[in-house]
């Protein structure tokens, strides 16, 4: 105990992503509950259903008629008649608190079973995010949740305590933004903060290549196997033959129709798309192998200096825009901006300690690509874990070290305090 | 076999009915089959002797060794068990798991941890006597107070969260400033219970240099601000000076190594082997040699490739046509000037006896007889002349220097010579003066300085005795006074060189007193 100065009192961490929520006990190396933040609703004007959303006509939010919610694993991934699929993230904030009751209750109630009245809650927040969006969490917790201590801790600082850091320069890629964090003793230096959407640019530019047609190929139908009946196997970049179940077509809505598209997209990233460690170079990429892919249709092709273009977003835009201020930065512009408003004092210890998270940084070649232009400039060390998971999670894993530390249970917020305090109480203990 | 119940396969296995736990049933059962059997014998000698056998004795039975504690220490009891912070102002009660042998009310083990830094505070009144400053309100110097207590002196951090509604923007060094500065005005006007040296320790602590720091982190950004290009020039330059450092070491080495051969052969000392170990002191000497070897036959073929030297050393080949008319003319038209040739060499032919090329300045003369020089330093030094400094070390002015030098060490030598003679003639006539009173007033001896010795041992007044004698080695005598305990080889000698120079200058002294 006295070794590692870890004290667990049964704490839960809930680390909430633009892709999915996580959650777990403090001390554990990974989330016991992984779902996805997107949930689906039927909208029933009559009459609400079973789950209804109650809530959502408070706090001055435009009235919803009641709706019938799917969360969770089978939630929106299952196709259902006239389900519309929604999002309460937006730019890593969480812009509609409606669904964040019920998303946590299901991850912590459902997948969890365990009672958060009986434990005290971590809750991790973007570097960027609002004191009111802080206290309405804070509010969540404690009056919905009946919580006996929350704490609400940046998911920069996380991602530096997860790599065993109290100083680093966190490069965090996410599914819809991209943030670059100096951490400095365990605090955020918020003036030297950057962020951009650039995997929502990334996303977007995967999306125009893959629906538009080449000399080699068709444009692709991004068709989820949802709303396919039956293929036949074809020969790569040939059409495909396919029958869609036409029942389901008419009653799909819009907002799930996207959701689906944007997810074949982000798997045709994840499986194909990567970066040239050493910048873009016509030559290097067409000696790279090209990579087959199958879509849901079975239409299926190699992919070639496609899969290049895509990651090479992250570094710079020459290629889809000569000049354009209204596109997201990409990585190199945002960490020479956050090192110029850094002290000059803290740039060798910032550089020294790199840290390279989540999701969208398993983009094949992309820390060797960082530190190759890094290392035109700078002497950086880059950490950036090789377990897949820990790279995901890392906002979760860096909650989880900090709420089963013996010191760190000075500064819960209890009920209590909420009680007497009241709001302000959030801003002044967790800076 | 379909239409047998669960019942018939249970009595065909003569098993016990379904309802009853079958675990209980067959432990008794097991237990009373053991029950026959003593522990101490195997089952097949039972049924051989069965139950009728002679009662064996219990301590011939096998015992096993003792398992051993894997575990190391006995089982640990742990509990759940809520505790209090009180590090906590609320009543906050988490739980935790304890063993259950720690005392419940321990304090929280955790709590020492929170450490609480030691920040000034200042009265009102102190801020209007000392503390006040044109650039900083009370208000703001308050406010700062507060920042730094709350992040705990991380000026990085402060710096950072630092946001005085109104205030003008401040650097991290004005915020280190007011405050490193109200901390030391505080610290100096405040009775201090502490000796004056920790006070002092405390101060230097709160040094802080606004503008050495606001320089130091100009140069610090506009280094990490220069352009590749820049870092590039930079770099090459770097290495352009270590690449010249290098040659020029080689090139100094090569030199010297050159400047042996090429001098030892004019000098006729071409069968002179090099000095391996040279200054370098390398292990490749073989190489180094044939090297060498391979150079020198390269140059002897073409002229031009051979490093230039100060003075042109005629080489090998062409000193055969040329060394018998070495033209003078040219030698004054380009200020050469020849060493005479080496002395006859009837001496052996070694690397002692060469001298290797030098500088002039390098050997400017030195007064001469060492045991005179700082006579001879004084007396140039009386006409202000610096011998060690020539600033214009040109044959001629070293040839000078060294006339004046000679000069000099004559000049101190002939006044030693006087102050010697002077000496002997004032003891002479001292001694004339007591011959003539003795011959007065006896036992008047007393008074020379001679017989201040008498009481001593006789050998030695022996001595003194028959030196007194001769007149003409006054000088021994004087000498032998001076210093008793010289060996007589030095007095000797002493005496033989007051012969030459002292004699006829005593004589005629001695004369002219007769007059």
């Amino acid at each position: 105990m006295v070794q590692y100065g870890g004290d667990e009192v049964a704490a839960l961490v809930v680390d909430m992503g633009a892709s999915s929520l996580r959650a777990g006990y403090a001390g554990d190396d990974t989330p016991k509950a992984i779902i996805p933040t997107s949930y689906g609703y039927i909208t029933e004007p009559a009459s609400g259903g079973d789950v209804t959303m109650g809530e959502a006509g408070e706090d001055g939010q435009p009235a919803r008629p009641a709706a019938k919610m799917y969360i969770g694993q089978n939630g929106p991934s299952m196709w259902r008649a006239n389900m519309e699929v929604a999002n309460p993230i937006q730019n890593g904030m969480i812009h509609d608190f409606a669904p964040i009751p019920p998303l946590i209750s299901h991850a912590l109630r459902d997948v969890m079973r365990c009672n958060p009245t009986e434990h005290p809650v971590l809750v991790t927040e973007p570097a960027w995010n609002t004191p009111a969006n802080r206290e309405r969490m804070a509010e969540i917790m404690f009056e919905e949740f009946q919580v006996p201590a929350f704490y609400i801790a940046n998911t920069g600082v996380l991602n530096a305590f997860a790599a065993g850091k109290g100083s680093a320069l966190v490069v965090d890629i996410g599914q819809s933004m991209a943030s670059v964090t100096p951490v400095v003793d365990g605090f955020v230096l918020r003036k030297g903060l950057q962020y951009s959407a650039l995997p929502q640019l990334v996303h977007a530019h995967a999306k125009h290549l893959l629906t538009n047609p080449t000399q080699h190929r068709p444009a692709i139908q991004l068709l989820p196997h949802q709303l396919i009946a039956s293929k036949m196997p074809v020969e790569p970049a040939q059409p495909p033959k396919f029958t869609l179940r036409e029942d389901r077509m008419a009653k799909t809505t819009d907002s799930w129709r996207i959701w689906a598209e944007s997810r074949e997209v982000d798997e045709w990233i994840q499986s194909v798309a990567g970066v040239l460690d050493q910048g873009w170079n016509e030559q290097a990429v067409m000696q790279r192998p090209p990579r087959q892919y199958e879509f849901p249709t079975g239409f299926n092709t190699y992919f070639g200096p496609e899969r290049f273009s895509v990651g090479e977003l992250y570094f710079n835009h020459s290629m889809i825009a000569d000049r354009n201020d209204n596109l997201p930065r990409p990585l190199p512009s945002l960490i020479t901006a956050c090192l110029g408003n850094c002290d000059p004092d803290l740039r060798q210890n910032l550089l020294g300690n790199l840290v390279v998270t989540g999701g969208g940084s398993l983009f094949g070649g992309l820390v060797d690509r960082l530190g190759n232009e890094l290392g035109r400039h700078f002497q950086v060390k880059i950490h950036a874990p090789g377990n897949p998971i820990e790279r995901r999670y890392g906002g979760w894993l860096g909650g989880s070290i900090l709420a089963s530390l013996g010191t760190f249970h000075q500064l819960w917020i209890s009920k209590e305090e909420w009680q007497d305090h009241g709001k302000a109480i959030v801003g002044q203990r967790c800076k | 076999m379909s239409g047998a119940s669960a019942a018939d396969v249970r009595s065909i296995l003569s098993l016990p009915p379904a309802g009853s736990p079958s675990t209980q049933s067959q432990q008794p059962l097991k237990k009373s089959a053991s029950t026959g059997k003593p522990n101490g014998i195997s089952r097949e000698l039972f049924a051989l002797i069965g139950p009728s056998m002679a009662s064996l004795p219990e301590s011939s039975k096998p015992r096993l060794k003792q398992k051993p504690n894997l575990s190391g220490t006995q089982k640990v009891r742990w509990e759940r068990r809520s505790f209090k912070n009180p590090a906590r102002k609320d009543s906050l009660e988490l739980n935790h798991w304890v063993k259950a042998t720690d005392d419940p009310n321990e304090e929280y083990f955790w709590a020492k941890y929170n450490a609480q830094s030691n920040i000034y505070t200042y009265s009102q009144d102190e801020y209007t006597r000392l503390l006040e400053d044109s650039e900083w309100s009370k208000e703001e110097t308050d406010y700062l107070f507060d920042v730094v207590r709350e992040y705990d002196l991380r000026w990085f951090i402060i710096h950072d969260r630092y946001n005085f509604p109104g205030g003008p923007e401040r650097s991290m060094e004005d915020l280190k400033d007011r405050y490193f500065s109200v901390c030391r005005k505080l610290v100096r006007s405040r009775p201090w219970p502490g000796d004056e040296t920790s006070r002092t320790n405390l101060l230097s602590s709160f040094q802080f240099d606004k503008e050495r720091e606001t320089t130091r982190k100009k140069y610090l950004a506009s280094l990490a601000s220069r352009t590749p290009a820049q870092i590039a020039e930079e770099e090459a330059l770097f290495i352009e000076i270590k690449r010249l450092e290098q040659t020029e070491r080689r090139f100094k080495r090569d030199r010297d190594e050159l400047l042996r051969t090429l001098a030892g052969i004019e000098s006729g000392l071409d069968g002179l082997p090099i000095d391996d170990e040279g200054p370098m002191g390398s292990g490749d000497t073989k190489q180094k040699k044939r090297r060498h070897g391979s150079e020198w036959e390269s140059a002897s073929a073409g002229p031009s490739n051979i490093i230039s030297l100060g003075t042109p050393v005629p080489k090998k080949g062409q000193q055969s046509a040329k060394a018998s008319v070495p033209s003078p003319e040219e030698d004054i038209l380009h200020c050469i000037h020849r060493n005479s040739a080496p002395a006859p060499s009837n001496l052996p032919v070694t690397k002692n006896a060469h001298t290797p090329v030098y500088l002039r300045s390098f050997k400017i003369p030195v007064p001469k007889p060492a045991g005179l020089a700082p006579k001879i330093t004084a007396a140039l030094a009386e006409l202000g002349i610096n011998h060690t400094r020539l600033v214009m070390p040109t044959k001629d002015n070293c040839e000078k220097l060294e006339s004046l030098l000679d000069a000099a060490a004559a000049l101190v030598d002939l006044k030693r010579a006087v102050d010697r003679v002077d000496q002997e003639i004032r003891t002479a006539r001292m001694r004339l003066e007591s011959k003539s009173s003795s011959a007065s007033v006896a036992g008047d001896a007393a008074e020379t300085p001679m017989d201040v010795d008498q009481d001593e041992t006789g050998t030695e007044r022996d001595a003194d005795g028959e030196k007194e004698e001769d007149s003409v080695r006054a000088q021994s005598v004087v000498s032998v006074r001076s210093g008793r305990a010289r060996k007589a080889s030095s007095r000797r000698s002493m005496s033989i060189s007051s012969v030459d120079t002292a004699a006829p200058v005593a004589t005629r002294a001695t004369k002219r007193l007769k007059k």
